[in-house]
């Protein structure tokens, strides 16, 4: 059998998919089609602040090479884009007029910026025309105006305190941007974080050189530059951040219009089951960021609790990964549906991509140590509390909070603790149970990891190489040998990786003091 | 009147240069047979010879005290001096040379006859000399008559040799001289605890941790590890099985911060696109959240190296650590993608290098031991080198069989249908060093015949039907080949007892009664002779080095073709590839089972908490053990297993320090101690695999392999840890004292 998939789409999810299915291309079972609507295939969408600043290349962000893809025979078309999907016919009606025939048809559309209600900004959500000055930052074109900036030692403003919001300000402010961030709420991050560790951040980054404007609403854009182009952003409080370029950091929406025009369902995103199926549609599927996986039956367990899409492109790759194996089977005109279901996600951990910076967050991080009603909410039937534990040093910029069920993380967040920021996001995703003493993980940034120096016991192994003891080593001084090389003759003692020579050196030199004292 | 010979330790790969001084004098080395040897003592007799250390580029007089302690085996009680015949009731008692050979010949006459020539197998060792090695796969494929041979390097450095091949098209462990390591200012050494392993090593490392440049990837705080602290490096502790991951995320910083050296990647290597978009997807981050290593230290890492290269040098070193897992190869090419990014290898100052373990595992993996290979490090498939040793043995080409099984599948295939059933053993004490070890002592004991040759009743020399004694390391002459590529003299020091006898000897022997094609010298020198014409015009070019060039103290790398000088530093001027470039492979991290996946799969397995096991070796003890645990200043330092957990992990188990506790999986069961130490990882268990029976960690590891290697998955297993109780530890040790 032989199946024509075409995937709508050309991000790094589509990029995954595509490399999972090459073998089904090579082996006859797959005729493959991919859509892509920028110019450029398939790079790092996650490291465009980095090229915005110039800490990385276009080059480099590439993550397919289409004419290694050509050579399989993968039929690639850039800068076209989808008008519309004929699912009578099984067919994408293409903006050059063509049309192509799909047996499987895969949405990997991903999402857009949020673009705030601004006055000054064009409020149409699907094609927002941004004035000169005003950026989001997606994708290479994005990326080449903050470059721009940077490199001219511009003022910057971050709208909004998210992830990528921070990442951006912290790397333009590194690289040489006057960088303000403007973001909502009494601290960065919003809900993800609570107040301790918020302050714990906002003080970072003031100390990066990061200026913060929280509790901000902001209103509009003023454009009173000379070329007519960005100058501030007005908050409703009447005053105004003034500034060379306008970085709209507000989040992510999936795009979903495409499969709205073709009448299938979406909620945030394209609805899909827990085999990324449309809902009612076996042709159709949908991962990545434009994707929300919440199946239509209404008693699902593991829908009740989902959350829409993540934004994070981890899922989108395990997706990928899991339909790849599936559309196969399926081409193949095996029984796909052995195939076990994609698992629900965890729920995400960021980490901050900064150099300055180290923050961490998984979970739920609300709950303090102290919220009895909150953290015994849901212990019924055996299922054990919650408990969490808290250390706070805001003088040296560290903050941890872990919020633990049964000794298993439920919430993790680590602010300037780099070591312990690791171990808790692995503890979390393996689900696995913290040591009861919760110091434990505290210390690992700490200089007590390191064996201490400090003077040799001579009732220990001095030579572990040799296998000798202080005492051999004082009785040979007392026999008269007066250099590391006499001692190494006549008790082996430093004659391997000659790492003790030193302390042979500190044990003669206290028998000699002995011996005038 | 007291004669001495400058030899090489009888252990590791770092092969320190030793004199051997015996007071009692030496048996003329003209006289190849045995000499008037003096009768085994009690363990504690004093040793026949005075050891001490040797000045010599590698070790510089350094011994560890493996090598201080090695002549105690030479007249140790259990010394193996007769060869010995299982009986019926399961005894082992001693018979004749010529009874023993006519046994073993027979035995293989009669496999040959009733199955075919594959019934019969061989696994050697990478202890075995250059000379005995080259024989064994001459003798296996000509006398024999048989594919089915493969040897322990295949657990050892067969992952590091594909990914070597694979990328430069040689495989030498280290393709420069060990003390260029001196001079560097940053060596990345990944899975490797040399201060354990190799402990004169560490002097090479000097340089680099004045530097503040050693850095060290182990998931324990190794003595290696330790060796980083107070600003003489970095320390990066990855989670088990994450080592692949953590080298794409350092190739990934050297990608976009432009730390690439573009002018050599551009000349002298192919692959890059293809490796900038595999090392995409590993930001640093990201690498984080996978590994456990903090974002920060991945950076500095990346730039250490690229700044060492600069300045004084960088060196990337690979170990077992990192290669033997089923993605061994892949992570070993990641590593080379990695120096290959910073221009190391074949640059003056700068290099790639993985760090053989076995006393010859370099010269043991050269010569025809391995299931697919001929000498010089030739390809059993290619017709030109199948022609050209055809030659050399004189023999018509198509009577040399194809490739055989690489040793897990021929471990596996033992007593089974279409499987071996008459086996030879060399050098290798597989029942406690293959992986899975309790499948393996099932499979010894449902062959026909097992022949063992050791000096020691090894815990698989007592599976055997017959033992066949042999020489220790002070009583033959012969070649090995260093960890740099140098092949070095082994000389006689000592006479054998009188019923020892060299494998060459035997070889020949039962070529004889084999009626085998070709010949078989028991003269080592007259091996090497052929082995020279042999490997010439291979990878592996041994045809410029002879006996007296080496006697005279000459460093001899090779390759060395004939008329050539050698090769201390390899691809100066280009790698083995036809186009003379580097190739760059593409890798990525497979999805591999966590310890919580397989318990959450595994709800009916072991009692107890599911960790991760590691395994690896002891300073004082040297492989299966079946040699250190009989000296007794070894035995009395580590004279048992002990499995090392975090004080943080232990506290929830139960465990305290020095309680028994079980160690178990699907496979098998360890009962050791317990030892306490924050140098571990607390999700993670270490065990030595040094110890028998039901102190064996092989009985945990699993017999999967790599699919490019075929080397099996050693250190990354899933157990379930619990302490013993009471009424147990009491059965359990009565059981340990009966058997």
């Amino acid at each position: 059998m032989s199946e024509q998939i075409v995937i709508v789409g050309f991000g790094p999810v589509a990029a995954r998919l595509v490399d999972e299915l090459l073998p089904a291309v090579r082996s006859g079972h797959v005729r493959l089609t991919v859509l892509g609507e920028e110019a450029e295939a398939a790079y790092n969408r996650v490291l465009v602040a980095d090229l915005g600043v110039g800490r990385t290349t276009a080059d480099a962000l590439a993550l397919t090479d289409t004419s290694d893809l050509a050579a399989e025979g993968v039929d690639i078309r850039l800068g076209i884009r989808v008008r519309r999907v004929d699912r009578a016919r099984q067919q994408v009606v293409l903006s050059d007029g063509a049309s192509v025939h799909y047996d499987r048809l895969v949405f990997a559309t991903g999402s857009r910026p949020v673009i705030p209600n601004l006055t000054g900004i064009n409020p149409d959500p699907s094609s927002p025309v941004l004035p000169a000055g005003v950026t989001a930052l997606r994708d290479l074109r994005d990326a080449e105006v903050l470059r721009q900036a940077v490199d001219g030692g511009k003022r910057v403003v971050v709208l909004g305190g998210g992830v990528l919001g921070l990442e951006t300000a912290l790397a333009a402010s590194e690289e040489g941007a006057t960088v303000t961030v403007v973001h909502n709420g009494p601290h960065p991050l919003g809900r993800s974080i609570d107040r301790g560790g918020g302050a714990v951040l906002a003080a970072g980054l003031r100390r990066c050189g990061v200026r913060v404007a929280g509790n901000a609403r902001s209103t509009g854009v003023e454009h009173n530059a000379p070329d007519g182009g960005f100058s501030a952003l007005l908050l409703d409080d009447g005053s105004a951040i003034d500034g060379d370029l306008l970085v709209i950091s507000c989040g992510v929406r999936p795009r979903t219009e495409l499969a709205e025009g073709c009448g299938l369902s979406t909620g945030t995103g394209i609805l899909v089951d827990h085999r990324l199926r449309a809902h009612h549609e076996p042709h159709i599927f949908a991962i990545g960021d434009c994707a929300e996986v919440r199946c239509p039956d209404p008693g699902c367990a593991a829908c009740r609790h989902a959350s829409g899409p993540s934004g994070l492109v981890g899922p989108g790759w395990r997706q990928a990964e899991w339909l790849a194996g599936y559309l196969t089977l399926l081409a193949e005109g095996a029984d796909a549906d052995v195939l076990p279901a994609l698992p629900p996600e965890q729920p995400g951990v960021v980490v901050l991509k900064a150099r300055g910076m180290n923050l961490a967050v998984a979970g739920d991080n609300a709950a303090e140590p102290w919220d009895e009603e909150i953290l015994t909410a849901g212990a019924v039937n055996g299922r054990p509390r919650r408990h969490v534990s808290q250390w706070a040093d805001p003088e040296h910029g560290r903050y941890v909070k872990m919020t633990t069920r049964g000794g298993v993380l439920e919430g993790l967040l680590a602010v300037g603790m780099p070591r312990t920021a690791a171990e808790l996001v692995g503890l979390f995703e393996r689900g696995a149970e913290l040591p009861a003493d919760r110091s434990l993980l505290l210390r690992l940034d700490g200089p007590d990891q390191l064996p201490g120096g400090g003077a040799a016991d001579p009732a220990g192994t001095v030579c572990r190489c040799a296998g000798v003891s202080g005492a051999a080593i004082m009785t040979a001084a007392s026999d008269g040998c007066s250099t590391v090389a006499e001692v190494s003759k006549a008790t082996r003692a430093g004659t391997g990786c000659g790492g003790c020579h030193e302390d042979i050196k500190g044990l003669i030199e206290r028998h000699f003091q002995a011996a005038a004292a | 009147m007291a004669t001495s010979a400058d030899t090489h330790c009888p252990y590791c790969a770092l092969q320190c240069a030793m004199t051997l001084t015996s007071p009692a004098g030496l048996a003329p080395a003209s006289q190849p047979g045995p000499g008037p040897a003096p009768a085994p003592a009690g363990p504690t007799a004093p040793p026949l010879l005075d050891v001490a250390g040797r000045d010599f580029p590698t070790n510089r007089g350094g011994l560890c005290r493996k090598g201080w302690t090695s002549a105690t085996l030479l007249n140790h009680a259990g010394r193996i001096t007769e060869p010995l015949l299982k009986g019926a009731d399961g005894i082992h008692r001693p018979i004749g040379w010529d009874q023993a050979l006519d046994l073993a010949a027979t035995a293989v006459k009669d496999a040959r006859a009733r199955y075919g020539a594959d019934a019969v197998g061989v696994f050697g060792g990478g202890g075995l000399t250059n000379e005995k090695a080259y024989q064994l796969g001459k003798f296996a494929r000509l006398a024999l008559g048989t594919s089915r041979i493969d040897y322990n390097g295949r657990f050892c450095m067969s992952s590091a040799a594909a990914a070597g091949m694979r990328a430069f098209g040689v495989d030498r462990g280290l393709p420069f001289p060990l003390d260029a390591l001196d001079t560097a200012s940053t060596i990345l050494m990944l899975g490797s605890n040399v201060a354990e392993t190799m402990p004169p090593f560490v002097q090479h490392l000097q340089g680099a941790r004045d530097a503040g440049g050693l850095i060290v990837v182990d998931p324990r705080r190794s003595a290696t590890a330790a060796f980083t602290a107070d600003g003489a490096g970095l320390h990066l502790q990855p989670l088990p099985g994450s080592d692949l991951t953590l080298l794409l995320g350092l190739s990934h910083v050297v990608i976009h911060e432009n730390l690439v050296d573009a002018a050599y990647v551009q000349e002298r290597t192919s692959g890059y696109g293809a490796v900038v978009r595999s090392v995409n997807a590993f930001w640093p981050e990201r690498v984080q959240s996978i590994t456990g290593v903090p974002a920060d230290l991945i950076r500095e890492t990346a730039r250490r190296l690229a700044a060492g290269a600069r300045r004084g040098g960088s060196y990337i070193l690979t170990g077992r650590g990192v290669e033997q897992h089923v993605d061994g190869t892949d992570t070993a090419t990641a590593a080379i993608n990695l120096s290959l990014l910073l221009g190391l290898p074949g640059s003056a100052r700068s290099g790639y290098g993985t760090l053989t373990g076995q006393g010859n595992g370099q010269g043991g993996r050269e010569h025809g031991q391995k299931a697919d290979q001929l000498p010089g490090y030739r390809k059993i498939t290619d017709p030109a080198a199948r022609a050209h040793v055809a030659a050399v043995w004189g023999v018509p080409e198509d009577l040399i069989p194809g490739p055989g099984l690489p040793a897990v599948q021929l471990l596996k295939s033992l007593g089974q249908p279409n499987g071996v059933r008459c086996f030879f053993v060399h050098a290798s004490n597989i029942a406690v060093a293959a992986p899975d070890a309790n499948a393996v002592i099932q499979g010894l004991r449902s062959l026909d015949f097992l022949v063992v040759c050791d000096f020691f009743m090894s815990e698989t020399a007592a599976e055997a039907d017959l033992i066949l004694p042999v020489l220790q390391w002070a009583e033959e002459d012969g070649t090995l080949t260093n960890l740099e590529g140098r092949v070095l003299r082994r000389r006689r020091a000592i006479s054998p007892p009188a019923g020892a006898r060299s494998e060459l000897w035997i070889m020949a022997r039962l070529a004889e009664r084999l009626d085998a094609p070709s010949t078989y010298s028991e003269d080592p020198e007259t091996v090497f002779e052929e082995l020279r014409r042999a490997s010439a015009g291979g990878l592996a070019d041994y045809s410029g080095i002879d006996y007296a060039m080496l006697d005279r103290g000459q460093a001899a790398y090779w390759p060395y073709p004939a008329g050539s000088t050698g090769t201390p530093r390899l691809f100066r001027d280009g790698f083995a590839h036809p186009d003379g470039k580097a190739v760059m492979v593409p890798v990525a991290p497979r999805r591999r089972r966590t310890p919580a996946a397989e318990a959450a799969g595994n709800p009916t397995g072991p009692a107890g908490t599911p960790m991760t096991l590691i395994t690896g070796r002891l300073l004082e003890h040297y492989q299966s053990g079946a040699q250190t645990r009989r000296v007794p200043e070894l035995a009395a330092v580590q004279p048992a297993a002990r499995m090392q957990l975090h004080p943080g992990a232990a506290a929830a188990m139960g465990i305290g320090a020095g309680t028994l506790v079980s160690v178990s999986n699907g496979r098998g069961e360890v009962v050791c101690r317990a030892e306490l130490s924050t140098a571990i990882r607390p999700e993670t268990v270490f065990l030595p695999f040094h110890f028998p029976g039901a102190e064996s960690a092989n009985r945990l590891t699993e017999a999967a392999t790599d699919p490019v290697s075929g080397m099996p998955e050693f250190k990354f297993n899933t157990v379930w840890v619990r302490p013993v109780t009471a009424p147990e530890s009491a059965r359990m040790l009565q059981t340990t004292e009966a058997s």
